[in-house]
């Protein structure tokens, strides 16, 4: 998986694009990555996932973790564009309800 | 105008089929709590977007975690789940989740999603052209084998080797879950398999040789996925010796139907011609 982190242009936020499988394999980089954001004083992010395929229970955990972390500091974590794969695992899963998703 | 894939989804979930469904994807299940959801996720949304009728079945293996229960939340109307009163090996799940399928193919998939289901178009066009049987395979040209620990890549090697220098099975990678089958060949090597354990493929593709199914190998992209179940030490023991239990049981001719120890037996599932619709 490859991730690019870029500022998001209308809002004071932060976004990871992720690229691939996310995955047991992945959830580290992904830990890494946000924990650099938020590191630089980014507390909104937003996780694009339109060009993932196929997200893991352990990958849906980290993205919990990250929201967690993001609101302890006061700010939020948003996923994007979640690909429909995505969509409806999250949908499945019951988390489309605990995430803002836009 | 044609739907969205998602809409497909949809329309999949919600909608009961009231034809016979082209496809059937069969996925085995032991203590898949944690990994169950996204792979039937995975595979809904994938197989939906075909826009053709098909059924996905998953045959449980006497879970003992929640493994049940969070299928049967999930509420989807062309989602069957198999029971299983104890755990019986994978090759027994393999076997009642196939016989249980109606589709016109048949493929069965781990529930690891360690073969991504976006792989299935690739083997239904072997199918399609003339093929009885299609394997997945990390072993042929063109695969493309993430993770793969050290002691499963000697693992495999080996078992290769023996597989196809002393058992003339053409087949390089016999033990990837993800192998498709036409309905007929599904019937005719399923009612015969007797090995309930983990070489249950290595069985099954024995059966193809033998009864003269084409069959071919697809390289598959293949993502070792953490949690795996298979020791590879306890399993390669076990694999010579069903290999022997294999080639035994072909001598004693107990896969020809008229001596077969199961077909014969009025409580074994009947074939799918003489079930009621």
């Amino acid at each position: 998986m490859q991730i690019t982190t870029f500022p998001h242009p209308a809002e004071e936020a932060i976004e990871l694009k992720l690229t691939g499988r996310f995955d047991a394999h992945e959830s580290e980089i992904f830990r890494i990555a946000l924990t650099d954001a938020l590191g630089n004083g980014n507390h909104h992010i937003r996780v694009n996932l339109a060009n993932v395929e196929f997200v893991d229970s352990t990958a849906l955990a980290e993205l919990v973790r990250g929201m967690k972390r993001c609101r302890e500091a006061r700010g939020d974590l948003t996923l994007v564009s979640p690909s429909d794969p995505v969509r409806v695992i999250l949908e499945l899963t019951k988390l489309d309800a605990a995430f803002s998703i836009v | 105008m044609t739907d969205s894939k998602l809409d497909s989804y949809r329309k999949w979930s919600t909608t009961p089929l009231v034809e016979r469904p082209r496809y059937s994807v069969v996925i085995p299940a032991y203590n898949e709590e944690w990994r169950i959801v996204p792979t039937i996720g995975a595979i809904a949304m994938h197989m939906s977007s075909f826009d053709v009728p098909w059924e996905l079945i998953v045959a449980d293996d006497g879970s003992t975690d929640s493994t049940v229960e969070l299928v049967e939340e999930l509420d989807l109307v062309n989602l069957r789940l198999l029971l299983a009163e104890k755990n019986g090996g994978k090759g027994s799940a393999v076997r009642r989740g196939v016989l249980q399928a109606r589709g016109d193919i048949v493929l069965f998939a781990d529930a690891d999603q360690s073969t991504p289901i976006e792989q299935f178009e690739a083997l239904a066009a072997q199918l399609n052209d003339g093929y009885d049987v299609v394997v997945g395979s990390r072993a042929a040209e063109g695969a493309d084998v993430a993770n793969k620990s050290l002691s499963r890549k000697i693992f495999s090697s080996g078992l290769s080797f023996i597989v196809r220098g002393l058992f003339r099975i053409p087949v390089a990678d016999t033990q990837c879950g993800f192998k498709m089958f036409t309905s007929d060949a599904a019937e005719l090597l399923f009612r015969r398999q007797l090995v309930d354990e983990f070489s249950f493929d290595l069985e099954i593709l024995y059966l193809a040789g033998k009864f003269d199914l084409k069959t071919c190998e697809v390289p598959v992209t293949w993502i070792d996925a953490p949690g795996s179940k298979v020791d590879a030490a306890k399993v390669a023991v076990e694999f010579l010796r069903d290999l022997c239990v294999i080639r035994w049981n072909d001598l004693r001719g107990r896969y020809d139907a008229d001596n077969h120890p199961l077909i014969n037996d009025p409580h074994y599932p009947q074939p799918k011609a003489t079930q009621a619709a």
